[in-house]
């Protein structure tokens, strides 16, 4: 500062002298300090005055509203765009970001750190006491979601409560374990989840609306929901046993499929060949009759003769095969002669004996 | 005029000094009182805004105006059920009356040791009337209500409004833990085994009936096959008998003979008589 560096100086021209600043030097030191101050004065007060006034500009965001404090009392909210509030120490102006949606993490991290940082994929640590929940039917599940949440009422969200966002964490655990402990370990599981996710979310936007939070829920979003680790094997046996169930079930029906259609094949040449006999036989008799009926047509007109012609062909042909012993006795003789029969000689080469030829 | 000026200056300056030591604001999220040597000044706690008081003689205490958070560390309680659970709860404050609570209980501290006195004999007294699943299920919002209006009532003396007491967790010691997950396992060990044993059920069902079924579709074609042997058997036998019938005696005759031919072989023995009709010419 000028007048400063001025009496500094002063001081220093006066020291080597050695005797101390008297008060006529005050006197003269005062001259000059008004002499000095006052051009000083003339800029730099305006100019102060001029910063004071436009430190009272300021410039909401569109994702802010501007909460305007008059001696720390609530005055107004401004909205988007460049705003004026009067300056230190009579106003002084707050910008929570609105429209920013937060997120939450419970029973897990997925940043390793702090449970609101933003999201990342991947690595994610369960958190045990957080995660871990009694079911209405005494059962333990391990719940492990995340809080969407917005700041709906800039006001009650800076003055109501004195810490929101650990409020929200505080709610939103309990509004959870709530829930869980109505419902059963399936429902958490399965297929309850929609549910259990809408009543959680009304659950904590009735809370938080009770304590004036100015926040609003925008969703709750279950992440992983699984048995204990001490149990998850059994759960898992039973997601096999299910589908060994279904696995034993397509079997069977596999082997119905496959001997069905054989047996209906089977089937089908069986009743084939019965047909085929059928026919056979029918078409086999129709020949026989017809040929029959033919020569019996010849045979009525010269009976006689072609019946002597058939049997002399026939004995011809019988008598004409060599293999054949042939033996012409007289009655008498046959009569005469012992009735003898010698059974035993008869085949030579047949084991069997033949059958005795008779006429 | 220099002199004024000075003069006006050195006012300014002290006035200054004074109105800053006079004047406070209270902000939005605070409430206080003023204090003139030890005793409250007025009825009315300050609420936000621009404030005066006398300087040197008379100080400002401030309080927290908003809720408050007082979150107990977790306690083992006892059902009525004689189980044991892991209880923590959170209390949702404010002061509501700062000349009270500064004569009575003065700071946050003191106010928090006061909750925790109140608050958790509540919930003991509360939760042991109870069963474990009854806290953990359908009873949590009566029993939380209940603490919480006699919570209320017990601490209102003190300036404190107690707005809500709400059970944030309700774990199981560590031995009462592993008992359930035995428990869950041998429920769902059971379960497992179930399903296998439909599965299995369901295939021999299925194995049986598609067995019985190919059993009638072959049985219902032989019985098919006979019925068409037959009536292929009995046309054939109609249609013999149609012809032969015409003439029983040319048909014993010819096949008769035919049967000669087939059944006379070797190694057959023929003996002749010149009786026989064949030999008619040799004699």
């Amino acid at each position: 500062m000028n007048w400063d560096w001025e009496k500094l100086q002063k001081q220093q021209q006066g020291r080597p002298g050695g005797k101390p600043p008297s008060f006529d030097d005050f006197q003269e030191q005062l001259e000059k300090f008004k002499n000095f101050k006052l051009p000083g004065w003339k800029f730099i007060v305006p100019i102060i005055i001029l910063l004071w006034i436009a430190s009272g500009f300021y410039i909401v965001e569109p994702d802010e509203v501007g909460v305007v404090k008059q001696f720390g009392q609530f005055n107004r909210v401004t909205t988007a765009g460049p705003n004026y509030h009067i300056p230190f120490p009579v106003e002084s102006v707050l910008t929570p970001k609105v429209t920013q949606i937060r997120r939450v993490e419970f029973g897990f991290r997925s940043s390793g750190l702090a449970r609101n940082l933003s999201f990342q994929q991947g690595v994610s640590r369960e958190v045990k006491e957080e995660s871990l929940m009694l079911t209405g039917d005494e059962n333990i599940v391990s719940v492990q979601f995340i809080v969407q949440y917005m700041i709906k009422d800039a006001k009650n969200y800076l003055f109501n409560v004195n810490d929101p966002e650990m409020t929200l964490a505080h709610a939103g655990e309990a509004a959870m374990r709530e829930v869980i402990g109505y419902g059963k370990i399936d429902d958490a599981l399965t297929t309850g989840k929609q549910e259990i996710q809408v009543s959680t979310r009304t659950l904590m936007q009735e809370i938080l609306d009770m304590y004036d939070t100015g926040l609003s829920v925008v969703a709750v979003q279950m992440q992983n929901v699984h048995p204990p680790d001490e149990v998850i094997d059994a759960f898992k046996d039973v997601a096999s046993a299910r589908e060994d169930k279904s696995r034993f079930i397509n079997e069977a029906e596999a082997y119905q499929r496959d001997i069905l259609p054989k047996a209906r094949g089977e089937a089908s040449h069986i009743t084939n060949n019965a047909l085929a006999y059928k026919e056979a036989k029918i078409r086999k008799a129709e020949g026989d009759a017809a040929r029959f009926l033919s020569v019996l047509a010849e045979y009525n007109k010269a009976k006689d003769i072609t019946r002597q012609r058939l049997y002399l062909e026939t004995m011809e042909a019988i008598l004409a095969n060599p293999e054949i012993e042939k033996v012409i006795m007289s009655d008498d003789a046959l009569r005469k002669s012992v009735p003898y029969l010698p059974l035993e000689k008869l085949p030579a080469a047949k084991q069997q004996p033949a059958p005795q030829p008779t006429q | 005029m220099k002199k004024t000026t000075i003069l006006l200056l050195i006012a300014l300056v002290v006035g200054g000094f004074v109105l800053s030591s006079a004047a406070f604001t209270v902000d939005e999220t605070q409430t206080a009182i003023v204090i003139q040597l030890g005793r409250p000044v007025g009825d009315e706690a300050l609420g936000p805004g621009l404030h005066f008081k006398l300087p040197l003689v008379q100080n400002v205490v401030f309080f927290d105006a908003r809720i408050l958070d007082f979150d107990a560390k977790p306690e083992e309680i006892t059902t009525t059920d004689k189980k044991y659970m892991n209880v923590d709860s959170y209390t949702k404050w404010k002061i509501v009356n700062p000349l009270t609570f500064y004569t009575k209980v003065r700071t946050i501290q003191g106010a928090r040791a006061r909750l925790d006195d109140i608050v958790r004999s509540q919930l003991r007294v509360a939760l042991g009337r109870y069963t474990l699943i009854e806290v953990v299920s359908h009873k949590r919002q009566e029993i939380m209500a209940a603490v919480t209006k006699r919570s209320k009532e017990l601490l209102e003396p003190y300036g404190i409004d107690v707005l809500d007491v709400r059970i944030k967790r309700t774990d199981l010691p560590a031995e009462n833990a592993r008992s359930i997950f035995g428990r869950m396992k041998a429920e769902r060990e059971r379960q497992a085994k179930q399903y296998r044993s439909e599965g299995r059920e369901a295939s021999a069902r299925i194995k049986a009936a598609a067995d019985k079924e190919r059993t009638i579709i072959l049985a219902d074609a032989d019985k098919q096959a006979e019925i068409l042997r037959g009536e292929g058997d009995a046309l054939a036998t109609k249609t013999y008998a149609d012809a032969l019938g015409q003439s029983p005696d040319f048909y014993a005759f010819t096949r008769s003979l035919e049967a000669y031919r087939k059944g006379f072989d070797k190694n057959s023995k023929f003996i002749i008589t010149p009786k026989s009709p064949f030999l008619k010419y040799m004699q």
